[in-house]
Parts: C-alpha cells; structure tokens; sequence
C-alpha cells in the first residue's frame, strides 16, 4: 500500500495572550491607521452590543445575539473586504456589519422586529442576516457564481459558526467552490459553542478547517482573538479570490462570551472557570496591549475613544426608538413587486381594519 | 442575431419541446438568464428539456450542478440577488423536498425581509405528476405545499403553446416561480407554436371551452381527460365550460366565479390527493363567493389521500375520464 | 447502431454461450426471426430478434460468453432517444396522422361568464320578483357587488303598478328584447340604402326568392360581409356557406328561421325549403336547431308597409338586408319622366366587422343581382 496523497492544515497566532509578540508580526502590523481604525471598530461593536442587551433586558427590543467575543474576527472581515465584495453572513456578525456600512440604527430595526432593519442602505447587495443555519452558505456560492459567469474581479466572504459546518448546506457549497473555482472565502467563525452543544461533540474531526479538504480547498486555522493572525489570513484568502485561485475556508478560533442569544442561559451548560479562562484570552485587550507597548496609544486617547462610542451608539438609540413603526399594509407591500389582484381583498381588509394608524 | 434580425420561426412541438423552445428564446433575449440543474448540460436534460442551451450559450450560461437540491436551490438564490435570471431544475418534483428550506425560508421571502433591496427573480422547474410507469419517488402531485407559501407563484402549463407563453412569463416575473411540468402530457400533444417571444399573462386562468351547464376546473395533465369527459358530456346534451387555473397560486378567483354565475356547477379536477389539496382552496374560495350562483354542491375528482402506487397499479389513483363524467352527472341531476 | 442485449432467457440464467449464428452483418432480418442459437447451463436456446432491420454487428463468435443485458448484436439504424431516464412517455402528434393541433384559449373568462356576473340576487329575492311580476333585469341591484335587494324589487313592483299592470314579457317577445339590448350594446351599425328598378321582373316573381338568390350573390362578390365576427376576442371567420336568416312576423312574434346553403342549392330546392320554413313557422312546428347558425339575415318588411329602414344586425353576424315595399315611381328611365316599380333596399352592416367600401360594393352586387331580368 502506498500513499496517494498528503494533506496538512496550518495554524497562526502572533501575540500572546498578553498581547505580546510570539514572532515576527506580518506586514499588516505595520499599518498603524488600519490597526487603529481596527482597535476602533472592536470598541464600538462591543459597545453597541451591551446597550444592544440592556435594550432587550428593559423591553425594547426583541430576542438579540450577542456578538462578545467576535469583535476580532469581524473586524478582521470588514476590513480586508472591498466595497465592490459581498458579505453572506449568519447571526453574529455585528463587528464586520459595521465596517461594511451597516448603520446602528439598522442593526437595531433587525433585532428589534422591523423589517426595515434588512433593508441596508450603504451595502445594498451584501445578503441580509441569515437565521436558519448554514443556509447562507448556498447563497454565498450562487453570488460567486454570478461574478464568476459575469468575469467580475470581485469576492464573497461567507460566515458560518462551528455548529453550522455539520449540516449539509455547508459541505455542498464548500463542494461547489471547489468544483466550480468560485471567488469565496468561507470563514467559520469556531467560537466553541452551537448553543449548548460544546465543540467536541459538533464533529469528531480534529479541526474544522480540515473539511476544506474534502472540497479540495485549503483550510487555514487562525487564532480569532489574534487580529494579527486573522487579518493576514483575510488579506491572503480575498487576494486568492481576486486573482482567480478559487475558494479558501478559514477557521478562526475564539470563544463565545455571552449567551447564545438574551433568552439562552449559558450558566446551565458551561463552567465559570471555562468562562473565567477565555476572557484571558480576549481579542480586545491583547490588542490594546499591543497598541500601548508600540507607542501608538494612550490612557487619554483610550477615554476618548469609550466617549465617542457611547455618544454614537446612545445617538443610534435614540433614533431607533423615534422610529415609527411600518403601517400594517406593509405586511403585503414587499411580498411581489406588483401585489396580485388576488391579494388585493386582503390588503383592503387590513386597511381598512386599521383605519388611522398602526394597530 | 438580434431581436429584430431573427425570425419567428413556427414549429410543431411537444410541451417538453415548447419548454425548450421558450428557455431557448429567453436566454437569447436576456444574457442574464442561465440555466442550471443535474445532468441538464451535455446530457440536455433527463428529459431534454434543455437540449441545445449548452451548445448555443456555453457552459458558463448553462451548468450541469453536482448531485444536491438544497445546493442548487441556494445557489439560484444567490445568483438571482446579484440580478441574473437563474432558471433551476429540479430533476423530478419528488427529490425538490431537500430544496424546500431554501424555497420557503429564503427564496418566497428575500424581497420582503429585505423591503425589496434584495429580490428573487428565478424560476425552479420540476417534471411533475404520475402516469408514466416511473419507480416511485418520480410521480409526485404536492403543488399544494408550495401554493400554500406566500411570496411564490405557482405556474403549472398544460399544452406546448400555454407551457411557450407562461415559461416566458415566468422568467420575465420579477419574483420566484414554481414552473411545475405535467410529465405525463410532455409528449402526449403536438401544437403550432410560433417563437415569437410572447409571454402568456400569469396569475391568470384560461378558459378552454366555454359551456353553459357545469364548469370543469382544473390544471396540468388532468386537463387532457377533462376535455375529453366534457365531448364525453356533450354528446349526452351537457354543455361545459372547461377552465384551465394555470397558475395555482395567485388564484384568479375571478373567472372562476364569472364562471360558476352562468353555470352554476362545479366540478374540480386534481391529480394531487384530495386533503389540503389545492382543489379545496378553490371550492372554498367558490363557496364563499358565489354561493348564490350555485345549483349544487362544489364537487372535487382527486387523486385519493394515499402515496401514488408502484406503476401497477397507478391507473387506480389517477382521475379517470369516467370519474369525472360520473361527478357531472351527479351534480347536474340536482 | 442500436443495440439487441441478451435477453433474460429464463430462470435467472445470467450467461449463455453463442453456438451459432443464423444471420451474418448485412442481412435483412424479421420480427421474430431466429437470430442464434445460445447454450445455457440447462439447455440450448433460440433468441428471436424483437424487431425487423439489418445487422449492423455482430458482439461474438461461437464459444463466446455472453450475459444476460449485454449487446449481442446490433442493428442498423439510430440508437433511439426514448427522451426519459424513467418510465415511458406517451408521444403523439408526428408522424402519426394527427397533425399538430392549435391551441385554443381565452385568457380570463369567457364574455359570456362575465356577463353572467351582472344580475345577482338571493333565491328569496327572485322569488319575491316573480310574485310580483318584477323582471329582474329592470332592476339595478343597490346592496353590495350589485346585489338586488328586496327593497329594490318592490320599488320597482310599486312603480310598476303606478304605471299599471306591467305585462312581463314571454317567449319571443322576451327574447327579442334581450337580443336587440344585446345587438345595441355591441354592435356598431351603419346603413346605407338604395332603389333596386325591378320593372323588368316577370309577373308571378317571388320577391324572398329573388332576394335570397341575390344574397347569395351578392355573398360571393364581397365575401367580408358573410362572416361570423366575435367582438371580445376581435376574430371573424369568413364562411363559404350562406345561410339566410328569414324574418318571419307572425301573431306570435318574430321568428328567423334559416334557409341553408343557399349559393349550393337549385332554384327548385329553395323553393322547397322556403316553403317548409314557412309552414313549419305558421304551424309553430319550427324547432329551435333551425333558427341557429344564419350567417346573414333577411328582413322582408316591405310585406307590410316602410320604405326604408335600418334593421338590427344580430351577432355574430354582420348585416342584415331590409327590403321595404314594392311601389311605383315616377323616375328618369332612358331620358323620359317614367313609371317604374321600385324596390327599396337596405343594409345595415356592422361597422366593427366591415368596411364601408365592403358594404357599399355587397349593396351593389344585389341591386345588380336583382335588376336583373328573371
């Protein structure tokens, strides 16, 4: 017996849990607004995401995802994308949504139960927030295909959580990719948790990168709390898709931690040792630390910044909830583009039940 | 050749062949339309329903997909919201259930979650219905689960010029259509279709024959033995007016119920089985509306609330000639 | 090439040996005709060929192995698609003697369903109307979609009866009324009149004979007006046959009965039949399959009294001739002030349907068919 082939899946990480450098850093480092403007977004993001909790704690919004934990790793997306690229993402993508263009304000229509918070008015062909899982990941194929077919130099990034990457929709279009050489970089964002089904009972696979391999695609394992790890992997995968070399699948490492969603438990599940021995790990402060030790931040700038996001998220709160909501019709207008003449008994009946305002 | 410089060629063809004629004419009008499904490139389709595209558009146009549903469906989808016009196959109506997620959750739904930023205009073809001796799995009638969906269109032809027209029609429609392929008819007529371009009107039905004692309402394959109980019907002095739905969902109540007020009788005909069935929409929508106009009871000849047998004995389950001229009899006696 | 496998030759045999052929490549071969003797492991065995055709090829020779389902021969000609990967489609149209069929549909419903949708009333409601000796189509529904009410069936009882009995109407009269609304609401007419000099005529002439022999000249000459027009979907269909409408007044009312075929029949023929049109009116013995099917009418109103007039054109058709009384005028007739018997001719066509130059040259094919001496 002889062996016919060899595969590997590598691994990066460049700071330390500190935020200490464990090796040469990539160029990327060198790049102090794009790691500024990084360092930014992380805050921001994880700013908005706990007015986003206490919204749904006083009653004024509905069920929402917490994204803690993720900051690294979205930003990380939002970042190497190009305007022109499309972003297929699943539940937890604030962080890349925000560098994509995603208002607030619109984050908050989402989650707070107005279809209007879909309807994005700075990145109007990236796909909206997808909830049933893995879904996404058919779209994202299909979206590369129509660049491909129209010879267009564009990419797609799609998200995906460890849980995602057992159901089929995610082998048949990493599948795809590879047998169609599509422009996509799937990334799956392995924070640990599919609610309450731990990593290791997800898939007996040593890594999830390693699926890349059974699509004939390159699987790279970053650590997603390393933003350095995760950009150059990012930067590498879009310029693979660009140039016309195909898929990539990238697995970054992390940890989910918050709950599932505000109406998840994690405490029922997870230990506070476990959770206690992530936060050690975070993506946010290690890079902070890295910024401090390069000389390229402050105490000061550091207030500054805590100040700024405040006031941008409380702005976007403040709008969200000044925001009337859709009149009852609405339920019928965005269903076609014409509505049908026989539809048109059931919309005059909901008018004219809610004669003078929204029920 | 452009639009002007090609001529509209006549032919006689099969509804398959009226299929392929429409898919050949759209995707000459709009570069934006590509075809993809299993084995429908090289091999033109297990029913060569989309013979010729690949060697007249290329491959990049027409894709033969690796062997998953739920793949192809989400692949459509994707590539209708960047604006092309993706006309997917599911090889038989039996093996579309694995796409159903995408159908449902996504496709029915991107325009209106997305206050119409993103919307969906393809279409899924699928050969539909029994009748041809197939192994199980390949006979399926389950039109209703998708009429019951709200943000699709439901189109089902039933002769090679209404399956031409409304084919366009689909692929013209801006939002997501279920084109669903009556198998057993594919062959069994040949008509003089002109290629002219012209879609048929959807969210409409047809009248085929107009009478004035009963009205036949009914779709797909079963048209064929309905206007053969209604000659069946005329020779005993019954006069019918025989109405082909066409498109399922949106229903046009409409005709339907100028009808039954000249007749006053109705008598629905569907291969599907009978519970849920989208017959009962129309009966309900008739009992509703025209109660006044009617001398009898609204009447359904329905596949029975069973799986379709092995081929043996599948003559049993589908709606029969006599069936339907028995139905009749019985409501024009009251 | 179209491949012959081995056959299942029974109790699940899965191989045989070829022992000898009985045709070679090129021969002309029959259904059911032995092709070659095979040795399974019970017995040797003859295969028939499934078709008639030529041999294009041959997959052994004697003391091959071969197994059930693989080729065995071939035969000439294209590998046929059977077009499906399951089952079996049933095909028609080519080739078979049924030509290729045209498809017919109206989109939507038909008029006639449409039309339907007017008057809408509750079984109560007609029935109170019908007491009342209220027709239903005088009223105007006021309750919602058009409904009658029965509020507005005795509105209309009392304003009836203000005015006296209102006599319902019944059978022929009824359904003149209906029919001239009808005419009225689609019909576009236009009428053009002319006087036909019939001085030249024998004594004796029947006047509805020369008439209808003119129609169906004048049928010929100008075709367009012998037609059957259908205004919802805007077709027509020139017919070659003539069949006239003959309006008969009787105590009982109008009736057409319809002389057939009138450009393919003798003079003797028509007579007939105009004479048992007649009788069979006069005795109400007249079904009602022979007042259908007219595909232009005749109104011999000059049998009473009127000049000229224009009659309704009754659709699908598109005109009708009027002839009006027979008298005597004093005209110019080769340069001289004389008396002579006039025919006075009307058309009235539908404009819809025809054009006025069409109905002009009609008018003049039958004045000059009737001028004519006979």
């Amino acid at each position: 017996m002889k062996e016919v082939h060899e595969f590997h899946v590598d691994s990066a990480r460049y700071l330390d849990d500190h935020g200490k450098p464990l090796s040469e850093l990539p160029p990327q480092a060198g790049n102090t607004d794009r790691v500024l403007a990084a360092y930014r977004n992380m805050v921001l993001t994880r700013t908005f995401d706990s007015k986003a909790i206490a919204l749904q704690r006083t009653g004024k919004c509905g069920t929402y995802p917490s994204v803690l934990g993720h900051e690294v790793v979205g930003t990380a997306i939002g970042q190497g994308m190009s305007k022109s690229d499309v972003f297929v993402p699943y539940y937890r993508d604030q962080a890349a949504h925000i560098l994509r263009g995603v208002s607030l304000r619109e984050l908050l229509l989402y989650w707070g139960g107005d279809e209007r918070g879909s309807a994005w008015q700075n990145c109007p062909e990236d796909l909206p927030i997808s909830v049933p899982i893995a879904t996404q990941c058919c779209h994202a194929v299909g979206v590369a295909s129509a660049m491909k077919i129209r010879d267009q130099l564009r990419a797609v990034v799609c998200c995906i959580g460890d849980g995602g990457t057992s159901k089929g929709d995610f082998l048949e279009s990493i599948n795809l990719a590879g047998a169609w050489h599509l422009p996509v970089v799937f990334v799956v964002i392995n924070n640990q948790w599919a609610i309450s089904t731990p990593r290791s009972l997800q898939s007996s696979a040593e890594t999830i990168a390693q699926k890349a391999i059974s699509a004939g695609l390159p699987g790279h394992i970053v650590d997603g709390n390393d933003y350095f790890a995760t950009i150059e992997a990012l930067d590498a995968a879009l310029e693979r898709a660009h140039g016309g070399k195909g898929a990539t699948v990238i697995e970054a490492v992390t940890y989910r931690l918050g709950d599932h969603t505000t109406a998840d438990d994690a405490t029922r599940y997870r230990t506070a040792e476990d959770l206690k021995r992530a936060w050690e790990k975070d993506g946010i402060k290690r890079l902070q630390n890295w910024l401090h030790d390069s000389g390229h931040w402050s105490k000061d700038k550091e207030k500054a910044l805590q100040a700024d996001c405040k006031q941008a998220v409380e702005q976007a709160v403040e709008e969200y909830l000044a925001t009337e909501a859709e009149p009852p019709t609405a339920m019928l207008d965005y269903l076609f583009e014409t509505l049908p003449a026989a539809l048109q008994p059931q919309r005059e009946q909901i008018a004219n039940k809610y004669r003078g305002g929204a029920a | 050749m452009s639009a002007a410089e090609r001529s509209n060629e006549t032919r006689d063809v099969t509804l398959v062949e009226a299929v392929n004629m429409a898919l050949h004419r759209a995707m000459a009008d709009d570069e934006n339309v590509v075809v993809l499904g299993e084995d429908i490139a090289t091999n033109g389709g297990v029913f060569r329903a989309t013979v010729g595209l690949k060697e007249a558009f290329g491959f990049k146009r027409v894709m033969d997909t690796p062997l998953a549903e739920n793949l192809i469906a989400g692949t459509a989808i994707g590539m209708a919201t960047q604006g092309l016009r993706p006309v997917a196959e599911f090889q038989f109506m039996g093996f579309i259930y694995a796409g159903m997620e995408q159908i449902v959750s996504h496709a029915a739904r991107m325009r209106n979650r997305t206050r119409g930023r993103l919307h969906c205009p393809l279409v899924f073809r699928a050969p539909f219905g029994g009748g041809i001796h197939a192994p199980e799995h390949h006979s399926e009638s389950t039109e209703a689960l998708f009429a019951h969906i709200p943000g699709l269109r439901v189109v089902i032809p039933s002769s090679p010029q209404r399956a031409y027209g409304l084919l366009l029609g689909a692929i013209r429609n801006p939002d997501p259509v279920i084109f669903l392929e009556p198998k057993r008819i594919y062959r069994a007529v040949t008509q003089s279709v002109e290629d002219n371009g012209e879609a048929l009107p959807l969210d409409t039905c047809f009248t085929l024959r107009e009478g004035d004692d009963v009205t036949l309402i009914t779709w797909g394959a079963c048209v064929m033995e309905t206007l053969q109980a209604a000659d069946k019907l005329a020779e005993q002095g019954v006069s019918c007016e025989v109405i082909d739905v066409a498109t399922v969902s949106p229903l046009d109540r409409e005709t339907l119920l100028c009808s039954v007020a000249k007749t006053g009788r109705a008598v629905i005909i569907h291969e599907a089985c009978r519970n849920g069935g989208v017959g009962a929409e129309v009966a309900a929508s008739i009992a509703e509306a025209a109660f006044l106009d009617l001398q009898a009871p609204v009447v359904r000849v329905t596949g029975y609330d069973t799986v379709m047998p092995y081929y043996r004995n599948e003559q049993y389950y589908l709606p029969q000639v006599e069936d339907i001229v028995t139905a009749v009899e019985q409501v024009i006696a009251l | 090439m179209k491949n012959f496998k081995l056959p299942d030759l029974g109790e699940g045999l899965p191989e045989a040996e070829i022992v000898e052929w009985h045709i070679k490549v090129g021969d002309a071969v029959e259904a059911d005709q032995v092709l070659v003797s095979v040795e399974t492991a019970k017995a040797i065995v003859e295969v028939p060929s499934p078709q008639a055709g030529t041999i294009a090829k041959l997959y052994g020779e004697p003391g091959d192995i071969i197994h059930t389902g693989e080729p065995l021969l071939a035969f000439e000609g294209a590998g046929e698609d059977t077009g499906t990967v399951v089952g079996e489609l049933k095909s028609s149209g080519k080739g078979d003697g049924q030509g290729a069929q045209k498809d017919r549909f109206i989109v939507g419903a038909a008029a006639s369903s449409k039309r339907a949708r007017a008057n809408r009333a509750t079984p109560g409601v007609r029935a109170l109307a019908e007491r009342l000796g209220v027709s239903l189509e005088t009223i105007k529904g006021s309750g919602p979609g058009g409904l009658i009410t029965t509020d507005d069936v005795h509105k209309q009882a009392s304003h009836q009866k203000q005015l006296g009995d209102a006599e319902p109407l019944r059978g022929t009269r009824r359904t003149m009324a209906k029919n001239m609304a009808l005419s009225h609401a689609q019909v576009v007419p236009v009428s053009i009149f002319e006087d036909v000099d019939i001085g030249d005529w024998k004594k004796g002439t029947d006047t509805t004979m020369r008439l209808v022999q003119a129609i169906g000249k004048a049928c010929d000459a100008v075709p367009e007006l012998n037609c059957w027009f259908d205004g919802d979907n805007l077709s027509r269909q020139l017919l070659s046959e003539v069949h006239v409408g003959i309006a008969v007044d009787t105590p009982e009312g109008l009736f057409v009965p319809v002389l057939r075929d009138i450009s393919h029949r003798n003079l003797k023929d028509l007579r007939k039949g105009l004479e048992n049109l007649r009788d069979a009116v006069a005795t109400r013995k007249i079904p009602p399959k022979e007042m259908q099917g007219a595909t232009i009418t005749l109104s011999n109103f000059g049998t009473t009294t009127g000049q000229y007039a224009n009659p309704i054109v009754s659709p699908p058709q598109v005109a009708i001739v009027g002839a009006g009384r027979i008298r005597e005028k004093l005209v110019p007739y080769n340069g001289a002030a004389t008396i002579r018997r006039i025919l006075p001719l009307s058309l009235t066509f539908d404009h819809r349907a025809a054009t006025g130059g069409e109905a002009s040259r009609f008018l003049g094919a039958l004045v000059d068919a009737l001028q004519k001496t006979g």
